[in-house]
């Protein structure tokens, strides 16, 4: 015990440890904010130049930026409706509409709060689950990846409120747009059309950027000559009867953003949607109706993806597979210092773990300092009249786009996404099942293959199979629900207007 | 009773485009590699290009039922997209993100965006020369001090000046 203490204080104590701790978090809250700047783009290349430096530095400092720039990217969904990341993006659905109506500083208060609050969640469940959660998370097959990754998809195609055949067409586009390349399995050329460029591929950060980024900008300009939003962030440590009043909701969705986060490939994205859908469905009274600046709806997300957080340290330390992008980077990282993630790794080097453990712990405290200081300045960018801050943005994006592979091609796709993008938001079709799509898309190629492989190529022991394993069942019984519930007889029998 | 929704200028060419990109990205997709087995690299974007194409029948089929939104009097259907949906400070900043990119490895990522910067706040209705230029300069120095120092990301010096200055 003493010596799990030991090695779980130990960045406490040590100066550099803190401040690099501290260093890590501040950058990473504002990586994560700024639009065009990723968490896994900055880790990539924080590792170019960490490799160096001794283990235990290189991973406090890691563990800083990855919880600090998943709490970041809800600050500019908040003020700016641009979420930094895909974790954020069900922050932006009552964020921006509570900024908009003047309560930007309660709102990024309550997220700091919750965050920091999903984060410690997070990192307790790490601690004493880890083991139990992991040998879970191993008992799923590829079907059962194919059904969650599809889930994911149709629960964003549904948060839009809108079509759901036009979600579901954007969510299938961003899986055609992932295809695009080289088959990972035979190496057949896939809609290269001839192309030397595409056979590596489309960047799904340049595509991001060009939905979230550009196709913004330009839907902005319809609104040049309104008045700015005054965003006020006077008022940004919230009373405790707020954080007491949402802290069983909190609770709950922290408990799925664990869970979910320790799934492997699904990571605070997914976790922040199923909360968000949870809030929706479980919160009777909201502060507002979702969607128009429920404080449910920032609650929920943002406790659940920061909570993912540290589940998806869980099977990245305990099998060594990653829970998200940023993980996977990481167990490059650990690779990189002569580590092997993995099972074995909490049994030859236990000290590594509680180490870890008790740097995300210190970093999650910075959050919360961090967290409620500094937005003012933040906001103030916000405030710039448009004439200055759009075409600021877009070099941003511009230059973000062109640092994923210091390539001008990807500054080209960013744009013809944001064009194109411009024209699916003006005709209501949601663009972020675009994005889960390109992310998660690999992932269901191969876990479909696979599936399909192991059921001797029949689709009736594929189909089959989805019903004789009781996980299979779970989850299709619960993908089959969120059709259902988005269909007009469901919605006439819960008295919703269609 | 449900509200009726009604269709934008241009919904239904765009939907019919979306049912026609879904319809030519399914006849790639069964060219990858046929339809000789289920696992085939042509498998799976096949049957995401056949979601595609049935939901944008869908959404035709939607589109086609709402009301379309009146036009004002006398005017018609070209001006009224213009209007509503690619006013021409839209088009214009479309164009100038464009030859931003166009020109940025030439010019290189200093004069390229220094231009851009300039020319798009007077596009979007900033008459005041001089604070366009102090701004520009403000969002470029910061924006290159953040990329090139913190982040070590080689921005394009411009192949223009390479004879130039070296």
């Amino acid at each position: 015990m003493n010596e799990v203490l030991q090695y779980f204080f130990m960045s406490w104590v040590d100066p550099k440890l803190v401040f690099l701790a501290a260093a890590g978090t501040f950058a990473g809250i504002y990586i994560g904010a700024i639009p065009g700047l990723s968490v896994t783009m900055a880790v990539s290349i924080l590792i170019s130049f960490t490799f160096k430096w001794h283990v235990n530095d290189a991973l406090v400092l890691i563990a800083g930026i990855y919880l600090g720039g998943v709490y970041g990217g809800s600050r500019s969904a908040i003020l700016l409706n641009i979420p930094g990341a895909p974790a954020a993006i069900a922050t932006a659905l009552d964020g921006y509409p509570l900024a908009k109506r003047g309560e930007a500083g309660a709102a990024i208060g309550l997220t700091t709060v919750m965050s920091v609050i999903g984060g410690f969640v997070g990192i307790l469940a790490l601690a004493a689950f880890a083991p139990l959660v992991s040998s879970f998370a191993l008992h799923f097959g590829p079907r059962d990846y194919l059904m969650l990754a599809i889930w994911g998809i149709l629960l964003v195609g549904s948060l839009s409120g809108g079509s759901l055949a036009k979600g579901i067409f954007a969510g299938a586009l961003g899986v055609l747009i992932a295809s695009v390349g080289l088959d990972p399995l035979t190496a057949e050329q896939r809609f290269t059309f001839g192309s030397v460029q595409l056979t590596a591929g489309i960047s799904y950060i340049a595509a991001m950027i060009g939905f979230f980024g550009v196709a913004e900008i330009l839907a902005q300009m319809h609104e040049l000559h309104l008045k700015a939003v005054k965003q006020d962030v006077s008022k940004i440590v919230p009373s405790w009867a707020m954080v007491r009043k949402h802290l069983p909701l909190s609770l709950r969705t922290s408990a799925i953003g664990v869970g979910v986060g320790a799934l492997p490939g699904a990571g605070g994205d997914i976790a922040a949607l199923m909360a968000y859908d949870h809030a929706r469905r479980t919160v009777k009274n909201p502060s507002r109706p979702f969607g128009q600046g429920a404080y449910e709806g920032l609650v929920a997300p943002e406790s659940a993806n920061n909570a993912a957080v540290g589940g998806a340290y869980v099977p990245m330390m305990t099998l060594g597979i990653p829970g998200d992008a940023v993980t996977a980077v990481i167990i490059g990282a650990l690779y990189i210092h002569g580590l092997k993630p993995g099972p074995m790794l909490m049994i030859e080097t236990p000290h590594l773990f509680w180490f870890t453990v008790g740097s995300l712990v210190l970093a999650n405290l910075f959050l919360l300092v961090f967290g409620l200081t500094g937005i003012r300045l933040f906001a103030k960018v916000v405030d710039t009249p448009k004439p200055i801050l759009l075409p600021a943005i877009l070099v941003l994006s511009a230059v973000g786009a062109y640092a994923i592979n210091n390539s001008i091609v990807d500054v080209y796709w960013m744009l013809g996404f944001g064009v194109f993008g411009y024209f699916l938001k003006i005709y209501g079709y949601p663009v972020a099942p675009v994005i889960l799509g390109m992310i998660l898309g690999p992932l269901m190629d191969r876990s479909y293959r696979q599936a399909m492989i192991s059921a001797q190529e029949s689709p009736l022991i594929f189909a089959s199979e989805f019903f004789t394993s009781p996980l299979s069942a779970v989850i299709l019984a619960a993908l089959s629900f969120t059709i259902v519930s988005q269909t007009r007889w469901w919605k006439r029998r819960r008295g919703q207007t269609v | 009773m449900p509200p009726v929704r009604t269709r934008l200028p241009g919904e239904t060419v765009f939907a019919v485009l979306m049912l026609l990109l879904s319809a030519f990205l399914l006849w790639a997709a069964v060219d990858i590699s046929g339809l000789k087995s289920y696992t085939s690299a042509g498998a799976y974007p096949m049957a995401a290009a056949a979601t595609m194409l049935v939901c944008s029948l869908i959404v035709v089929a939607q589109t086609a039922r709402a009301q379309a939104q009146p036009l004002e009097p006398g005017e018609s259907a070209w001006r009224a997209f213009v209007r509503r949906i690619a006013p021409p400070v839209i088009v214009s900043t479309s164009l100038a993100i464009a030859a931003y990119m166009l020109t940025l490895e030439w010019l290189g990522f200093v004069v390229a965006s220094y231009a851009f910067l300039v020319v798009t706040m007077r596009l979007l209705g900033s008459a005041r020369w001089g604070l366009n230029l102090l701004s520009s300069a403000l969002v470029l120095g910061a924006i290159y001090l953040v990329f090139q120092t913190v982040f070590s990301v080689v921005l394009p010096a411009g192949r223009l000046w390479q004879g130039v200055f070296s």
